[in-house]
């Protein structure tokens, strides 16, 4: 017990392995259907139903700018919770729970920061193998260049509160 | 009440307290407006006055039950005026209706204080005002005797602490402080809020008693108690739950501002800017209505046993399968069901009067403050919306009324100049349409000045039409709507809570419906908010493209028909098919998910129509109509025009519901030549 440590969940994204604290993330599920939402944000592949809501389901291929990939047996989508958001990330596979300890997270080296470098938090090493940690809210905050329409509908969206449809079941 | 102390219990005793108040000062801001055309009139309207003071009479109650003594107090004072008005000995005056809001107001703001665990607000002034108004008006010379020992009464009761203790102290008496906490085992040995305040007042002469809220809701009292000596058994008190501290005999002032919560400077209590103090989550209903749900649960116990004899029936071997009989069941149960929804949807609804009701006094305000003067008008205040619709709507509506009367209401001298009356109306409308409520606020003020709002948003650099025709609303609100430019303009205090045209705009969508603009230069300017009436359910037609199924509300379906592709024709680029005696445009769902649409010999088109316009939809299939729960879309990333919401139909798949008013009002643009026709590139 030399430091903290804390429970990550341990997903693949185009070869490169990818943490986020696994007290963000609800629950993991096979990828099945994903609901179109025309005009939605570029990275944002439809929507899907968790615990009876209606929740973006994000590509985070399409997030980091990598190209997307067919879905297979092994695509999953995390659904985390950022703040008072749930959303669906897909991934190429998630299989894995690991202990991090704090001390062993290491700050992003300036050479590391390629496209997806302003999402990490941090990257650490396991047996050799690299392991990136995703900042969530990071990843979440997707183009500020809408700015107009989305802070609109951010106002809306922090003070949403549950609407009589919740309650109908 | 038998006090049952548990912290469980004690909270939800409050929560009825609060609830109970919320409720009696609604009927009180309902009644007063009643009231004003009384003002002057030798005889009071009777009912409205009986209202009014059965209602003060219960608040009164209810603060004594769990010792909130500054509004049980100014309750009082003010039954006593009410009293005196209903024997009409005293005639109501403009200032009496004042003094009886103002009554009302600082009642809430006690108990809102009480709720939130601050400081209460002081009722003396008002209490004095109070009773100078029964002493000053006309009284004959025996009535004043009378009342003169009420008075004197209520002052014994309703005494102004810091008076009170200097008294007390003139006349020699030590300053005790009790703390009483209750508890359940307290209880059962008999010693309760009402055994130790008889405890005390026999010992000594009870100054001030202040309830305390503590963490996880429970209850201590505070009594400041002057006593000639110290009593003997003082010492055992503790174990009935009284701690007690002997104050320093120090200058009575300081007691009164240190010692008493109260603030003994009285009128500059932190106003509410949002008089809206706490959302409820309390729903009254009629009897009849709960009735009604239980006559329903009852046949669909009986038709659930018809089915379980039915498949115990068939189980048995041999038997054949009666599928007329289980289809019968099926019916029945499918009915029920609906009716059921109904039922609870009806129990949802509330009058909007739960919002409206305050805004007279939000005008009120800000005509005192602003030396405007204006006067609000209501209609339909019994028109009745699902009750989250209504919780949804209040800052809207409050932002609104306070938008027309800080942008649209002239000051007296330019409305003389203008050749209309000094005193402005805003009025408050609320009426059903269908399946939608329209609520407006209008006034007859000034109007919008088109020319001055685009140098504003210029000046401000929000992206404008380099033209903008004079008659476009429209496009006029959604500059008003747009964030950045409201809070600039709105710096004043109509601007409370932050709360801009932007978050006006964005609620009234999020809930389904649409925002319009009415205004004329130097008549008045009119906002109109439709939602629909409730939100959970809907009926939809089930269609499909390429693929892409989807939910269609039906109020907005008016026709279907087929369509074939040599019927869709371009017009400026736009597709059509002729309609009726002229054209239609139209919008392909298929294009809608820009997915390339698949040739298809025979499709149909679902004429769609609202008050903004209409337009058809062009489908592969329409697959039926199916009540669909409504589930909203709250995340901004996957907010998109021309979708309402979503639902599911059995497979846990999410289908989007189209927002009818988006495709009928030009939000979703019908196509156009080249409109984007990529393949599914995704999933």
């Amino acid at each position: 017990m030399a430091s903290q440590a804390e429970t990550y969940v341990l997903f693949e994204l185009a070869g490169a392995t990818y943490a986020m604290p696994s007290s963000s993330v609800q629950h993991i599920e096979m990828m099945e259907h994903v609901t179109l939402v025309p005009n939605a944000h570029r990275a944002i592949d439809g929507v899907v139903f968790s615990r009876g809501q209606v929740i973006p389901a994000l590509n985070l291929r399409a997030r980091f700018g990598f190209p997307r990939q067919e879905r297979t047996l092994r695509t999953r989508v995390i659904f985390a919770q950022v703040q008072r958001r749930v959303v669906g990330m897909i991934v190429d596979s998630a299989r894995e729970f690991k202990n991090i300890p704090a001390a062993s997270v290491r700050p992003i080296e300036q050479a590391l920061t390629g496209v997806s470098g302003n999402y990490l938090r941090g990257l650490t090493t396991v047996n050799d193998r690299l392991i990136l940690i995703l900042d969530l809210e990071a990843v979440l905050n997707l183009d500020k260049d809408e700015s107009l329409a989305t802070s609109l509908s951010e106002v809306i969206a922090s003070g949403a509160q549950p609407t009589p449809a919740a309650l109908a079941h | 009440m038998s006090p049952d102390f548990s912290p469980e219990l004690q909270r939800e005793l409050l929560d009825d307290f609060f609830t109970e108040c919320d409720e009696h000062l609604a009927h009180i801001r309902e009644a007063l407006v009643l009231l004003e055309p009384s003002i002057g009139k030798a005889q009071a309207d009777g009912t409205v006055l009986e209202d009014l003071f059965r209602n003060f009479h219960s608040f009164k109650g209810i603060s004594a039950i769990v010792g909130l003594r500054a509004a049980e107090e100014l309750a009082h004072v003010t039954e006593d005026y009410l009293r005196e008005l209903t024997r009409g000995s005293v005639t109501l005056s403009a200032h009496g209706v004042e003094l009886l809001m103002q009554a009302t107001q600082r009642l809430e703001q006690i108990a809102a204080a009480f709720r939130a665990e601050r400081p209460l607000p002081s009722a003396e002034t008002l209490q004095t005002l109070m009773s100078e108004l029964l002493h000053a008006s006309g009284r004959t010379k025996n009535q004043n005797d009378a009342s003169a020992a009420s008075a004197a009464s209520t002052t014994s009761t309703a005494s102004p602490a810091g008076p009170a203790i200097e008294n007390a102290q003139a006349r020699g008496l030590l300053l005790w402080k009790f703390t009483f906490v209750p508890s359940k085992p307290l209880d059962e040995k008999g010693v309760n809020i009402n055994s130790v305040r008889a405890r005390l007042s026999d010992k000594g002469e009870i100054l001030q008693a202040t309830p305390r809220v503590r963490g996880e809701g429970a209850v201590a009292f505070e009594f400041l108690v002057g006593m000639k000596e110290t009593p003997a058994d003082i010492a055992f008190w503790e174990s009935d739950g009284i701690t007690a501290e002997l104050l320093e005999q120090r200058g009575p002032s300081a007691l009164a501002a240190k010692e008493l919560a109260p603030a003994s400077k009285e009128l500059p209590f932190p106003q509410e800017h949002n008089p809206f103090i706490a959302p409820s989550h309390v729903v009254r209903v009629d009897l009849p209505r709960l009735d009604e749900l239980m006559r329903i649960v009852g046949e669909m116990v009986i038709k659930r046993s018809r089915f379980e004899e039915e498949l115990s029936r068939i189980s048995r071997k041999g038997e054949t399968v009666d599928v007329g009989a289980l289809r019968e069941v099926n019916t029945g149960l499918n009915r029920s069901l609906r009716e059921l929804r109904e039922g609870i949807m009806r129990v949802r609804m509330v009058p909007v009067a739960e919002i409206f009701a305050r805004m007279p006094f939000v005008v009120r305000d800000l005509a005192r403050e602003n030396h405007k003067k204006a006067r609000l008008k209501m209609d339909g205040q019994q028109t009745e919306i699902d009750k989250y619709l209504i919780e949804q709507l209040k800052d809207p509506l409050l932002h609104l009324v306070r938008n027309s009367f800080s942008h649209g209401v002239e000051t007296p001298e330019e409305r003389r100049q203008a050749g209309k009356p000094e005193e402005a109306v805003i009025s408050l409308s609320a009426a059903t349409s269908g399946d939608s409520v329209i609520i407006t606020v209008a006034d007859d003020g000034r109007g919008i000045n088109q020319a001055k709002v685009l140098t504003r948003a210029r000046e401000v650099g929000l992206p404008i039409p380099e033209v903008l025709d004079k008659t476009d609303r429209a496009s006029l609100l959604a500059i008003l709507c747009a964030p950045g430019f409201s809070t600039r303009t709105d710096a004043d205090l109509a601007s409370g809570r932050g709360v801009g045209m932007a978050v006006v705009l964005n609620t009234v969508r999020a809930l389904g419906g649409t925002l319009a603009l009415e205004t004329e230069e130097h008549k008045g300017s009119r906002f109109i908010i439709r939602v629909p009436l409730t939100m959970a359910i809907a009926d939809t037609l089930i269609v499909s493209a390429s693929d892409q199924t989807c939910a269609v509300p039906q109020t907005f379906v008016s026709e279907v028909m087929p369509v074939t592709e040599e019927e869709i024709r371009k017009v400026n680029g736009v597709e059509v098919i002729p309609y009726r005696d002229g054209v239609l445009p139209v919008i392909r769902l298929a294009s809608f998910f820009r997915l390339a649409g698949k040739a298809q010999p025979r499709m149909c088109v679902l004429v769609l129509s609202s008050d903004r316009g209409s337009s058809g939809l062009v489908v592969d299939r329409i697959h039926g109509q199916r009540e669909v729960v409504v589930r909203s879309i709250r995340d901004p990333l996957i907010q998109a025009p021309g979708v309402a919401g979503a639902t599911e139909l059995g497979d846990g798949r999410p289908v989007l519901i189209l927002d009818g008013t988006a495709f009928t009002s030009g939000a979703v643009r019908p196509n156009t030549e080249g409109a984007e026709m990529s393949s599914l590139t995704r999933n």
